[in-house]
């Protein structure tokens, strides 16, 4: 009955979406911005995955999102390779970085994790930043969209298809995994670890998958975000853009599958309006922060199915469900 | 390229000094709410302003030093009563949201008030100038820089081994219920301890804007290295601070003269060895965030 409901919602979501090109001249909005929302969202679900399910503070995503968008980047403009192996190598790039940090990150449960990612996230920005010869430095740098297997260019309506089948396809990836057994040890893990390593299990290596996990997801919304701007700048590795995914996630809804849309949803199409009137849209970003914090903690989705749930076991004296 | 070699060194230790007392400050806080507190390098930089601004005003360098740090003690308690206090009973990471969000609003702040571009504030005529150490010849403002941070830093470690509110404080992070079963008011001890932090932060704000140069970023410069520090001295750990610091004013120091290109990255990948080594940092305390 449920996952009924759920399947009708999702369904019609994805309905509405796949309209995009018709509906977002409605609102004034860019389909690219709508594109730009559903590769975000991969991002966003990088970081649900470690924080909203594993309670890990996952702080430096944006390093895997943007090795994401500058695998893309340097492969298409250095390797010339098409869009097909631009995305794979992105994606690959953002493992292989996963692969390299997860050693170290491991190590340490807590605020402590959330400070180290912070700490080695930021090496990346400084190497885009730094190495200016190849990757433009500061200014970022710029690339033709290649085309698929040399041939079919992507315009902005065919790349907003190719960035819903991405999404959705990850978002039946994401929901299958939180909810197979390994998704429930992950949540079991953020309640209380202790309890799961006594029962037997290595947490370490639940860990361990779990970012490698987020960081394919992060490095393939990265990548895709690189090729549908063209372009590749420092401050997608930056631990600011860390910190802009988990407003997002925390806006939709920790530990919820849609969450992660809604929160880049209203993140990315906000930025787009608030931006055009106003050259102070960081100081309404920090004030949505606060905002966020103090008066919605679980987010929109969060609070909407908790209330959904509360509703026929209003008896239950239970507070947070 | 050797005759740099001392100056720089002496150079990369006062900005070693700047990157542990930022470390304490964060650490302090840390330690006992389990806060990052993302705006620290925002609290740097509004010190540095006001005390610019007081200067401006005809008011005297040294009366800055002391007031500015002061007023943003006032500003960071009232922020922490205010707005992270609501947070300590929920999971850790929404005061490093909280406290982000606030840096965010800010800079933009800052970018308001003061502009965007970077303000000159220069030391006073009486530490302007260089003086002769001998074998080489260092900018006095940097010798004095040095001489206040190793009393700020003799002062805290005094203030926390020496009074009974540093007890109670050290006590607290060992067992924050315990000491409120024993009877000690732990919302005085957050708030005097996040106050400390904004203090350290505060002080080293004033002197990094007359030798780092202020802008509304340039608080936020400091913040990342200042992670580091506490990651490789040990979280827990004051020494381990003020020596993960000197480490990496040292290391940053040493390859802008030789790599320049590295300058950035050499403290993460000293980071990175160190965690390799011992997981908890150099003087990491067992126990204390997993």
């Amino acid at each position: 009955m449920k996952a009924r409901a759920e399947l009708i919602a999702g369904g019609v979501v994805v309905a509405i979406l796949a309209a995009g090109p018709y509906l977002s001249p409605l609102i004034h909005v860019d389909l690219s911005i709508v594109s730009e929302v559903l590769v975000t969202a991969l991002a966003v679900m990088s970081v649900n995955l470690l924080l909203g399910y594993t309670g890990l503070p996952a702080f430096g995503n944006a390093a895997y999102f943007g090795l994401g968008a500058y695998g893309a980047a340097l492969s298409a403009k250095y390797l010339h390779v098409d869009f097909i192996g631009a995305v794979i190598i992105g994606t690959a790039s953002a493992l292989l970085g996963g692969l390299i940090l997860a050693p170290f990150l491991l190590r340490r449960r807590g605020i402590y994790f959330g400070l180290l990612s912070i700490a080695f996230g930021q090496v990346f920005y400084f190497v885009a930043y730094r190495f200016t010869d190849v990757t433009g430095g500061e200014d970022g740098m710029n690339f033709p969209r290649p085309l698929v297997l040399g041939h079919y260019a992507i315009n902005e309506t065919v790349f907003f298809y190719v960035a819903l089948a991405a999404f959705v396809g990850c978002l039946i990836a994401f929901r299958t995994v939180v909810r197979s057994p390994f998704g429930r040890t992950l949540v079991a893990i953020r309640q209380n670890e202790a309890r799961v390593r006594y029962l037997g299990l290595n947490t370490d290596r639940f860990i361990f998958v779990a970012l490698l996990i987020s960081a394919t997801l992060a490095g393939l919304g990265g990548a895709l975000f690189g090729l549908l701007i063209n372009f590749a700048y420092p401050l997608e590795l930056d631990w600011h853009q860390s910190g802009f995914f988990v407003l997002m996630m925390i806006l939709g809804g920790a530990g919820t599958v849609w969450g992660s849309l809604v929160g880049s949803f209203i993140y990315v199409i906000g930025k787009d309006i608030i931006s055009t009137q106003t050259s102070y849209w960081q100081l309404y970003l920090g004030g949505l922060f606060v905002a966020c914090v103090l008066a919605f903690p679980r987010g929109i989705l969060g609070t909407l199915l908790a209330r959904l749930k509360a509703r026929p076991a209003a008896a239950d004296s239970e507070p947070h469900g | 390229m050797t005759h740099d070699l001392a100056p720089q060194l002496f150079n990369g230790l006062v900005l070693g000094a700047f990157y542990g007392i930022v470390a304490i400050g964060l650490s302090l806080i840390m330690n006992l709410t389990g806060t990052i507190n993302m705006a620290h390098g925002s609290f740097m930089t509004l010190a540095g302003y006001l005390a610019y601004t007081m200067v401006q005003r005809g008011m005297s360098f040294w009366v800055a030093l002391i007031v500015a740090p002061l007023i943003v003690v006032i500003v960071g308690v009232l922020v922490e009563r205010g707005l992270v206090r609501p947070l300590y009973k929920r999971e850790p990471f929404y005061s490093l949201l909280m406290t982000f969000g606030l840096s965010l609003m800010a800079e933009e702040a800052f970018r308001l008030i003061w502009g965007p571009n970077g303000v000159p504030f220069s030391p006073p005529p009486a530490l302007a100038g260089a003086a002769a150490l001998g074998f080489m010849s260092f900018p006095t403002f940097r010798i004095f820089i040095a001489g206040v941070l190793i009393v700020a830093i003799v002062a805290l470690a005094l203030f926390l081994t020496r009074t009974r509110f540093g007890l109670r404080l050290r006590a607290a992070v060992q067992d924050t219920e315990m000491i409120a079963a024993l009877g000690t008011n732990t919302q005085v001890l957050y708030a005097v301890n996040f106050g400390l932090g904004i203090l350290l932060a505060g002080i080293a704000g004033v002197l990094a804007a007359g030798m780092l140069g202020l802008s509304p970023t340039s608080g936020n410069a400091l913040l990342m290295p200042a992670f580091v520090t506490v990651i490789i001295g040990g979280m827990g750990s004051l020494f381990g601070s003020i020596v993960g610091g000197l480490l990496i004013g040292m290391a940053i120091s040493l390859t802008t003269l030789f790599i320049p290109a590295a300058s950035e990255v050499a403290m993460y990948i000293l980071m990175a060895i160190v965690l390799l080594v011992r997981p908890r940092g150099l003087f990491g305390e067992e126990g204390i965030f997993g």
